[in-house]
Parts: structure tokens; C-alpha cells; sequence
């Protein structure tokens, strides 16, 4: 197996007494888009800062394609492109010479490289612009475009999504996939939507008070759900008690009201001849709808109430 | 470009693309040609032929206010009038005219305004930090394949090199306007007092070696509010802090002048022209002495600077 792009161990960071991150552990491979998710203050912004050697870590290391941040700097965050927080650029600056004074600080970006960038991020109209004058969905476009300059093996972005509209959302979500894919790179988006980047993702870890409390695979999560044995069902149909009388009796499952709807779990087979029974007693049945519960609903079981420390 | 010049010219353009140090330049310009037109009306004229002439009838009627002055009052006049006749018979025997208006005396003092060039390398000083975390810029600057290290060196050299810069365009400035309004001097010669009477340089020298001995002010100053602002991260605090003691460090001094310890006092030793002509402001002050007080005072700011840049966290702007 080929060096991870990204690995944490048993990275923990204390300010003032205080233990923010409380012993994160993870592995981010080439070519995976991961999902950071967790509520406001649960330490997503201070992990990506000790990614790229913004803070220290108190404990632990982050090493980036094998390379240690703490004792290889240079070596490590020359293969990382990065937003941290917002997108803050110089505004009295141009989106062009923006780009080209972080240009600058590596060895050989060309002017062709950047103007390739531009129109990954498609800024070509605004590019000659002073960066003042952006709206905050541009400064994003360009904060990635900023990020991706020397073709980083890894991507972090700290809530791309912020400030853009959904087209936006949708062409950094095309992106993201097509980098990842293409060019092998590893992908880290924090969030704190989860709907946002869940379909961007390949796996989602959700952090909360400064601890990793689920990693989950998007795709396997949906899946695997579907051939379990027990799908969960809603159905409207009237008259609604002897409905509800018939499933219990006849299928002997349990069955809840909710919201003019019943909801019940089934094996999956069993659901025509369920129906069939209904109709043939003469209930009319207008909608049957298997409920998914989506990661939504798991990162709030998961998650519970957010209080901020 | 190599990689470190890369740095440096960024950190140039990032001064250079804002008005506010334009403005600068062209206020040095404004108060330069205010200057110009006030020598203009108000200086008296000597001519090639009748300055010795004028230089005797100065010290005529010095001698006769001497005269008529009371045994015991004044005794300031008194100093003023008889060093001024020493002067004049200096000028006088050497054949030396005294300074007219041209362009080697007016950057000679042009060199009054040096203290905008300590104020305005301190304004640029006090931001080529702070402004980055202002922005929030510094988090992307930092996370490039360049030690910490290095890209303070680059913004502390280009401060030098602002100071530099603007020491070279004050004198070339005070000396193109000069010419403009009086025309250049041939082999102009000042005379200066020193401890044991009266000496002469040429004024060119004069001139170049009296804005190279206040560059170490500007060092001085510009490392200092590089310091602060490193250290707080804010440019007023920088700026407020090291232009006040800019206006004020020679009254500090001034104010603790009768305390043995007062001569190890930065400020003190800011002026190493004194030891060139001039008189130190304290008994027993020597150049090497002020050398090494300057020295002292640098290392520590240089490395309580570069502890807190390199060592410190980038936490929340
Ligand atoms: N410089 C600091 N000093 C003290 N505490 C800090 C500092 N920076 C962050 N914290 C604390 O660390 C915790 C995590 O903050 P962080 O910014 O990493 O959260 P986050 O997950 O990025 O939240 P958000 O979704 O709001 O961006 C918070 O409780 C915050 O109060
Ligand atoms: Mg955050």
C-alpha cells in the first residue's frame, strides 16, 4: 500500500489550559475527498491550522505523504494547498496579481499555469479586478484557485461552500471529484452542512469538542441500508387505523402515526403482498415511500445537541 | 530571480501598489519646494565681490553691541557674538565665501526633514507585518514551502531598503529642487565649529556624510517598529509608539540628563555624527561606547522579534 496523503496521530492541541483537540487520529488516502463535519467550535478550523503548520501541535504528528510537518516543514506543506477560514486576500491587490505574488513563492509557476487556474475557477472576466471590489463567492473562486497554483497532492479547504451560491456549490463539487480522480489528490472540506459536501465525499468524519466521534463511507452508508432487512416505510393511506390494525395483525410488525403517515419496517420482499393485502380489504392507498434516513439524520443522532464549550 | 529576491520584490510591489506611500514621496516634494520658495525671498544674498566687505561690517557691528552691552548681562549674546566674529574671520582668512543658496546647501538642510524619512520607513515598519494578519493574509503567505525565517528576513530587509531608498530620494530630491531654484554651487566649502575652533569640509562630503550618519536613525527606528509590531501584531501600536519616541526620545534624554545611567539610554546614541563634529551629550561618551549600546539594544530587538514570529501560533484573526 502506497504512503497515505495525509495521516494524523494522536494529534492533540491545548491553548491556555484548555484542550481543543483531544487526540485526533485519521488517514486521508490519495485520491479520497473527506469530509470534515462537526458543529461551530468543535475544532475543525484549528486541526486545518496545524495541517499546514499555522499552530503547533501539543502533541502528536501530521505527516503529508509521509513528510512531518514538525520536522520537515517544507518538505510537507509543498505538496498542500490550502484555505484556512475565509478566503482573505490582498484587496488592494487584482485577482491577477494576487495569484502571481503566490506565484512567486514557488520555484517555477508559469503565467501559463495560472491563467489554467483561472479558468478551472472561471474568474477570466473579474481576474483584472482589485480583489476589493469581489463579491465573497469570488474571493472563494479565487482562494481556490490560490490553493491549487503548484497542483498540491493535498487540497484542504476550510468551508469552500461559504458564500457561494448553488451553481457555485455544484462546479467546486464537479471539481473537487474530477481533482480527485484525475490528479489523485486528497481532498479535505470542513463544513459544518453536512448536505452540502455529502455528495462531494467519499468518507465523512464528524469531530465534535475536539474528537473524531464517527468516520463514516458515504456510498457504503446509503447501500447498505437498502439491503438490509429492515426498510423503513412510510405509507398514506385511509382509512388510516384499519391500516394500521391490518399490518400489525396479519404481518405482526410494528406500527407508529406520524404525521398522517404510518411507519413501519419491512423486509423488502414482503412489501407487495403487504400492499396486496391492504387493496384487497378495500383501503385506498395513495403513496408508499421507502424513507431513507439519510447521513442528515445520523450526524444529528451522532451529534446531538451542539453546546458550544 | 532567485527565489529570495522573488520574496523581496513581492514584498516591495505589496508597498509600492498602495497610494498612501506615494503620497509620502510627494509630500517630501511639497515640503521641499515650500522650502525652496521661503529661501527664496527671505535669505540675503553675498556677492562674488562684496562679501568680505559684508563679513567686516557684520563683525563691526557685533563688536559695537559687545561694547555697549552690560559687564555681566547676557552672557548668551555675548558667546553668540563672539563665535560669530571668530567665524567670519575664519571665512575671512581662508578665502571661504560664506554658503549661498544652491543645491548642495539646500539638501545640506534638507537634511532638517530627515526625520520624516525615520517617520515614514517606521509607518511602513509598523505594517509590513501587522497588515498581514489585518487581512488575513498571513495564513496563506505562511503556508508556502519558505521557513518563517526567511520571510521575516525579506520583510525586514525591504524595510532597509524603503529606508534606504527614501534617504537616497530625500537628498536627490533637496538637491534637484535646490538646483531648479538656485542653480549648483562650484566646490562649495562649509565651515564648521568643532571642540577646538573652527575647521572646513567640502559640502558635498559634508552633505552625503550628514544623511549617512542619520540612516542609523532610521535603522534604529524602523527595527524598532518592526519589533513592536511583531510582537502585538498591530500597526497603530507600532506606529504610535515608535513615532512618539521618535518626537520625544531627545527630550527623554534631555529630561534625565543628570542620572548617571541616562547615556544608556537608546536615544543617547542614535547620533553618531556627534562624535564627528558636535559634542556627545554626555562626559566620557566615546563612539565605540555608543557603538556598543546601539548593538545591544539591536540584538535584543532583532531576536525578540524573530522568537515571536517564528515561534508563535497563527490563531484566530
Ligand atoms: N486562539 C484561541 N484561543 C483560545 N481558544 C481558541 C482559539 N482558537 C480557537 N479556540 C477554541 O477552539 C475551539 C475550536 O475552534 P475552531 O475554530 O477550530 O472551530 P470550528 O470547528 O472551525 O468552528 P466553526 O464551524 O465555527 O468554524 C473553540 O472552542 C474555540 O473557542
Ligand atoms: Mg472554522
Amino acid at each position: 500500500m502506497s504512503t497515505p496523503a495525509l495521516e494524523l496521530l494522536k494529534v492533540k492541541k491545548t491553548i491556555r489550559n484548555k484542550e481543543i483537540i483531544k487526540g485526533l487520529d485519521f488517514t486521508v488516502n490519495k485520491g479520497e475527498v473527506f469530509g470534515f463535519i462537526g458543529p461551530n467550535g468543535a475544532g475543525k478550523t484549528t486541526t486545518i491550522r496545524m495541517i499546514v503548520g499555522l499552530m503547533k501541535l501539543t502533541e502528536g504528528d501530521i505527516r503529508i505523504l509521509g513528510n512531518s510537518i514538525k520536522s520537515n516543514f517544507k518538505g510537507a506543506i509543498e505538496k498542500v494547498g490550502a484555505i484556512v477560514e475565509n478566503p482573505e486576500l490582498y484587496p488592494y491587490m487584482t485577482g491577477w496579481q494576487n495569484l502571481k505574488h503566490y506565484a512567486r513563492m514557488f520555484p517555477n509557476i508559469t503565467d501559463e499555469r495560472i491563467k489554467e487556474v483561472v479558468s478551472i475557477v472561471k474568474m477570466e472576466k473579474p481576474i483584472h479586478q482589485k480583489v476589493k471590489r469581489y463579491s465573497l463567492g469570488m474571493r472563494q473562486r479565487l482562494g481556490i484557485a490560490q490553493a491549487i497554483l503548484h497542483k498540491p497532492a493535498v487540497l484542504i479547504l476550510d468551508e469552500p461552500t461559504n458564500g457561494l451560491d448553488p451553481a457555485g456549490i455544484r462546479e467546486i463539487r464537479q471539481y473537487i471529484r474530477k481533482l480527485a480522480k484525475e490528479e489523485e489528490i486528497a481532498v479535505i472540506i470542513s463544513s459544518h452542512l453536512l448536505s452540502e459536501i455529502e455528495q462531494m465525499c467519499d468518507r465523512i468524519g464528524i469531530i465534535k469538542n475536539g474528537e473524531l466521534i464517527a468516520i463514516q463511507d458515504v456510498h457504503e452508508s446509503n447501500e447498505g441500508e437498502q439491503k438490509t432487512n429492515n426498510v423503513p416505510i412510510l405509507l398514506d393511506a385511509h382509512p388510516i387505523e384499519k391500516a394500521e390494525e391490518i399490518i400489525q395483525t396479519t404481518f405482526q410488525i410494528e406500527v407508529q402515526k406520524r404525521e398522517g403517515f404510518l411507519s413501519f419496517q419491512s423486509e423488502r420482499e414482503q412489501i407487495p403482498s403487504i400492499i396486496q393485502s391492504l387493496v384487497q380489504q378495500d383501503i385506498s392507498i395513495y403513496q408508499v415511500a421507502t424513507s431513507k434516513t439519510t447521513l442528515e439524520d445520523k450526524f444529528f443522532d451522532l451529534i446531538g445537541e451542539n453546546t458550544i464549550e | 530571480m532567485s527565489n529570495f529576491l522573488k520574496l523581496i520584490y513581492n514584498e516591495v510591489l505589496k508597498i509600492f501598489i498602495k497610494k498612501s506611500t506615494w503620497i509620502m514621496f510627494a509630500l517630501l516634494a511639497i515640503i521641499l519646494v515650500g522650502f525652496a520658495f521661503l529661501n527664496n525671498t527671505l535669505v540675503e544674498e553675498y556677492t562674488k565681490d562684496n562679501w568680505k566687505d559684508k563679513l567686516h561690517q557684520e563683525n563691526m557691528e557685533l563688536q559695537k553691541e559687545l561694547d555697549e552691552a552690560k559687564e555681566g548681562s547676557d552672557d548668551f549674546f555675548k558667546e553668540f557674538a563672539l563665535s560669530e566674529i571668530e567665524r567670519n574671520n575664519y571665512h575671512i582668512e581662508h578665502d571661504i565665501m560664506p554658503l549661498q543658496n544652491g543645491a548642495w546647501s539646500f539638501a545640506h538642510d534638507g537634511s532638517t526633514i530627515l526625520g520624516l524619512v525615520s517617520m515614514f520607513t517606521i509607518i511602513i515598519a509598523a505594517g509590513i507585518v501587522a497588515n498581514e494578519f489585518n487581512h488575513g493574509t498571513i495564513k496563506l503567505l505562511l503556508i508556502r514551502p519558505i521557513q518563517r525565517s526567511t520571510i521575516l528576513l525579506s520583510k525586514y530587509l525591504t524595510v532597509l531598503l524603503f529606508g534606504l531608498f527614501t534617504t537616497i530620494i530625500l537628498l536627490f530630491l533637496s538637491l534637484g529642487i535646490g538646483a531648479i531654484f538656485f542653480g549648483i554651487e562650484e566646490m562649495p566649502q562649509i565651515v564648521l565649529e568643532q571642540q577646538d575652533g573652527f575647521t572646513h569640509v567640502s559640502l558635498i562630503k559634508e552633505t552625503i556624510l550628514k544623511y549617512s550618519y542619520y540612516f542609523v536613525n532610521v535603522i534604529i527606528f524602523a527595527t524598532l517598529a518592526f519589533m513592536i509590531s511583531v510582537l502585538f501584531r498591530s500597526n497603530a501600536l507600532a506606529i504610535g509608539v515608535s513615532i512618539f519616541l521618535l518626537l520625544t526620545g531627545g527630550a527623554i534624554v534631555q529630561f534625565l540628563s543628570d542620572r548617571e545611567w541616562a547615556k544608556y539610554i537608546l536615544f543617547a546614541n542614535t547620533n553618531l555624527k556627534q562624535y564627528a563634529n558636535g559634542s556627545p551629550p554626555f562626559e566620557g561618551m566615546t563612539l565605540s561606547f555608543s557603538i556598543t549600546v546601539l548593538a545591544v539594544y539591536y540584538l535584543i530587538f532583532i531576536t525578540l522579534t524573530w522568537f515571536s514570529f517564528t515561534k508563535r501560533d497563527v490563531a484566530g484573526t
